[in-house]
């Protein structure tokens, strides 16, 4: 399960057009350039095709960070 | 003019229309666009390059995708969030452009529609292919 965060890195890379950019559990919309919400709602799809998971609305809206995200995604996972 | 509810959407979903490209439609881009590059107009420079006509405008042929998506798939309550377009051959004045999307994903969370989709000329030759995201939205 902590492959999830590795995982998402070429998707946040690819979604947010930044080569360079490395993700961690601590980062959010608020410390990551770029990460608006034409991209969140692009993260979000690219990451249910990615992983063949489903998010309702009021999962995504508790998340305050990358790492509850990843933690989501492996309850879902493990279902 | 289609108006797809969220619920009555599912992947595999399926539209398709045609439309004949003409002359005018390229003067109108022209115009519009401010492209006057003569590829798209001049026959002579054209042939040079090897085109037996001048090339349409990749970009007026992705005008279809908006139709697609605005009048179609999902049609009246959408807005277009985004497309990557490939543009695989040359269209010319006077090509019956065939135009097909289907719904490749949808995202509840968002009410966000991911659709694949083509345009194909009258001797079946993939003129475009496109990923598009649209965003429903219901009253």
């Amino acid at each position: 399960m902590g492959d999830i965060l590795e995982t998402l890195q070429p998707i946040f890379k690819d979604v947010l057009d930044n080569p360079a950019l490395v993700i961690r559990r601590e980062s959010s919309a608020l410390t990551v350039e770029g990460w608006d919400s034409l991209a969140h709602i692009n993260l979000i799809a690219a990451i249910e095709q990615e992983f063949r998971i489903r998010f309702a609305l009021g999962e995504l809206q508790e998340l305050k960070n990358v790492g509850e995200m990843v933690d989501l995604m492996e309850r879902k996972l493990a279902r | 003019m289609n108006s797809y509810r969220w619920s009555e959407l599912h992947e595999g979903l399926t539209h398709e229309f045609s439309v004949r490209l003409d002359e005018t439609m390229l003067d109108a881009f022209r115009s519009i666009s401010g492209d006057t590059n003569p590829l798209h107009l001049d026959p002579v420079f054209a042939g040079a390059r090897g085109y037996p006509n001048p090339v349409a405008f990749g970009l007026l042929t992705s005008a279809f995708y908006s139709q697609l998506v605005g009048v179609h798939l999902p049609g009246r309550d959408c807005v277009l969030h985004g497309i990557d377009v490939e543009f695989v051959k040359p269209a010319f004045a006077g090509d019956q452009l065939h135009v097909q999307g289907r719904v490749h994903h949808l995202s509840e969370a968002y009410k966000r529609v991911e659709l694949r989709a083509h345009i194909r000329n009258q001797r079946g030759d993939t003129i475009s292919r496109a990923k598009i995201r649209v965003g429903l939205h219901e009253r």
